[in-house]
């Protein structure tokens, strides 16, 4: 951000306050509300007839829904990566891409605790966990450690606004149009706020406890969540390598959610001078690295037990590889990470638009991924089940089940939209502190 | 053409021919049935009858369920019958003597049972027969664990002492009896007794440490089958390994072990603890703030 030396600390305000939605943006929003409806009207479907609208049967019983939980969880991990991981390492050039990671993070763990209700058909079941759930079950560890995720990444979003809020309360006493509803809520939230010596010292020793404390948790979160998989006996899921595998993916998918959201609100909201050539380099090359690690897990989850083709293992192995999730599976490498390797390790692939596609890639494969590891191990139990239909050897999504899935990740990404709305998607005080810094 | 029809005539007459002739061979191919009976009495208690029935089938024995049988006392009339009975997928049948033959039962030292089957479609009709004498094994043990079995037939109107029996003296277990000692089989002498030492001494017992003797008459022609049970504490105390309702993984919620509790509590406790006094700077800071505001 070298470039901001000769820009006025007012000039960078304005560039960084939150911008009222203009055409694209109302369009963008409405798509996104219309995509929510619809899934909530099959939630209604799905309540109002039972889980049995969808294509979940005795076999497949974790579907679309817990893949999206998973895709969820992993996505939510790149608040702890950008914000604490690069914080801690006194990564500076990281600051304009904090607030976006932990939008993202809050957004996609609010998300992950919906759709788990999702999938338990009713809501009131959710009661049961607090009063039949045993401390010795994955599950219960998965409600706390997302419930305390969930908490840590608001306070991580909330401590390092409070400077901003100050800033935003400033242009409230101004009348600017773009604050005319919002200045009661950020009143709210951070009327409180001067910017003396000692609310910093406050302010900047909570964050870094934050950033401590939410390093493992984040590892907690997503260990345990494999654990949901790795402690039953399963083809496929019964690996002592599930932990430190879904943590690499997640961070892949993480920052591959970053270098999207950085591009369009890069573009969105014009902020060519602060998010720079210079982020999307990095980030790139962030990427290429965490891509290269998870193909590495990859190639220990699959190629192993492939080369040891044990009989129970080998319908499920044979599926993935040339069966009937061959596609899908294949598309979830090429895509979600071999591509965006070849993409990003090079210097012109680093560039804002290619890094935006292979960020594209690694999201989308990420998310097919997490449907190949819950999804085809099902249908290949050790010990299969006599006398079922046919049709409970197959599975594919009902449309509400779609429906859902969609609305959940469209809901998601209005979180994302509103947030971005109400505050500012770069941290103003950071910037300008930085600014002052380099200028000294 | 007319040689078409007469060669279709033709054709129709061997197969209605040979399909008369398989069908009226059904009825010339009936099977023969082998019954035999076997007696047997537990504990001196209530005796009952076993028949087995069994056929040959490509120069085999096979064992034939579903056969009816009627099973009499003595002769063969309505009120010595024991019981009708039908033989299940080993070919078996039993039947207790029932309370309504006690007169005919205690009139006679020596019984005749008989089992007859009437023939069906499939099988011929069939009867056989077993005639044994009343017997009754007695069992006594020592404190120097040493068993004794006496073995008496009925004569007259009294228990007399079997000399020459050839029996078994056993301890109970799950699959099969294992015998006391190195000695197989016994022999009873002129008392009717025989005796034999206990020499199984670490055999786990149940949780007293109690293990079932028995001694046994098997396939005796004049007796039958004769067993008498005693149960002894002379086994090793079982102690089961039972994880039920104890601290374990796999426990319900109010059993969780201990080192979980502590490990996920201690956990929790620290976490939300730091998380409760960042919340509490939040009101600092604000406190703060308000202090500056006044």
């Amino acid at each position: 951000m070298e470039n901001l030396n000769s820009i006025s600390d007012e000039k960078i305000i304005q560039d960084l306050l939150p911008q009222k939605f203009n055409r694209s943006g109302r369009i963008w929003t409405g798509v996104l509300i219309a995509i929510c409806l619809v899934g909530v009207y099959a939630y209604y479907r799905q309540l109002r007839y039972g889980l049995v609208v969808t294509s979940m049967r005795d076999y497949v019983s974790w579907g679309i829904y817990i893949s999206n939980f998973v895709f969820f969880v992993a996505i939510s991990l790149v608040g702890s990566l950008i914000t604490a991981v690069f914080r801690l390492s006194r990564v500076e050039w990281s600051t304009p891409l904090t607030r976006i990671a932990e939008i993202i993070a809050v957004a996609a763990i609010i998300f992950a605790s919906i759709i788990i209700i999702v999938d338990m058909g009713s809501p009131e079941r959710f009661y049961n966990l607090f009063i039949h759930g045993r401390v010795q079950s994955p599950i219960i560890w998965d409600v706390i450690v997302i419930t305390t995720y969930f908490f840590i990444s608001i306070l991580l979003l909330y401590f390092p606004l409070l400077p901003d809020i100050k800033i935003l309360l400033r242009y409230k006493e101004t009348n600017d149009n773009r604050f005319k509803y919002l200045a009661k809520f950020y009143s709210f939230l951070g009327s409180f706020w001067k910017g003396t010596p000692e609310q910093f010292k406050l302010s900047e020793r909570a964050i870094n406890i934050l950033c401590i404390t939410i390093i493992p948790v984040a590892f907690t979160i997503h260990t345990v969540t494999s654990w949901l998989f790795a402690t039953t006996y399963r083809p496929g899921w019964d690996s002592t390598n599930f932990g430190a595998y879904f943590i690499s993916g997640a961070f892949l998918v993480g920052g591959g959610g970053v270098l999207v959201a950085m591009y369009v609100f890069r573009k969105a909201y014009h902020l060519e001078k602060y998010i720079t050539e210079e982020h999307f380099e990095k980030m790139g090359k962030m990427v290429v690295l965490l891509a290269l690690l998870y193909l590495y897990f990859n190639i220990n989850e699959y190629l192993v037990p492939a080369f040891k083709m044990k009989k129970s293992e080998e319908a499920h192995l044979t599926g993935l590889f040339t069966g009937e999730f061959a596609p899908l599976f294949w598309f979830a490498i090429l895509v979600g990470m071999i591509l965006p390797i070849i993409i990003l390790l090079f210097k012109r692939g680093r560039k804002p638009l290619p890094v935006f596609v292979a960020g594209i890639m690694v999201v989308i494969g990420a998310w097919f991924k997490r449907y190949l590891i819950v999804t085809p191990t099902l249908l290949h139990p050790f010990l299969p089940m006599t006398n079922v239909p046919d049709s409970y050897r197959h599975y594919f999504p009902s449309w509400e089940e779609w429906a859902i899935a969609l609305g959940s990740l469209a809901g998601a990404l209005l979180v994302i939209t509103i947030l971005s709305r109400i505050f500012p998607i770069i941290p103003i005080h950071e910037t300008l502190t930085e600014q002052h810094e380099t200028a000294d | 053409m007319r040689l078409l029809i007469k060669n279709c005539i033709a054709s129709l007459s061997i197969i209605f021919i040979l399909s008369s002739y398989n069908a009226l061979s059904q009825d010339a191919q009936k099977g023969d049935l082998n019954i035999s009976l076997s007696y047997f009495i537990s504990n001196n208690k209530i005796p009952y009858v076993l028949a087995k029935v069994k056929t040959k089938i490509d120069g085999k024995f096979q064992m034939v369920s579903g056969i009816n049988l009627n099973l009499f006392l003595d002769k063969d009339s309505a009120g010595t019958l024991i019981a009708k009975v039908v033989t299940n997928g080993k070919g078996e049948a039993t039947a207790i003597i029932p309370p309504s033959l006690k007169n005919e039962w205690s009139s006679s030292i020596k019984h005749t049972f008989l089992a007859t089957f009437a023939g069906d479609k499939k099988y011929e009709s069939s009867k056989a027969d077993l005639t044994v004498g009343k017997a009754k094994i007695l069992i006594d043990t020592t404190s120097d664990r040493k068993i004794t079995a006496t073995v008496f037939e009925m004569k007259d109107t009294s228990w007399t002492p079997v000399k020459g029996v050839e029996l078994k003296i056993a301890i109970r277990r799950l699959d099969a009896d294992l015998s006391v000692n190195e000695t197989a089989t016994f022999t009873t002498d002129s008392l009717g007794q025989t005796s034999a030492d206990f020499k199984r001494d670490s055999i786990p017992g149940d949780a007293k440490g109690n293990i079932t003797l028995v001694a046994k008459i098997e396939d005796n022609d004049q007796y039958g089958n004769l067993s008498i049970e005693q149960s002894v504490p002379w086994g090793a105390k079982f102690v089961g390994e039972n994880n039920f309702n104890k601290r374990t993984l796999f426990a319900t919620r109010d059993k969780s072990p201990i080192w979980l509790l502590l490990m996920a509590y201690s956990i929790v406790i620290t976490v939300w603890g730091i998380l409760f006094s960042l919340v509490d700077t939040i009101f600092k800071i604000k406190k703060l703030g308000e202090q500056l505001k006044s």
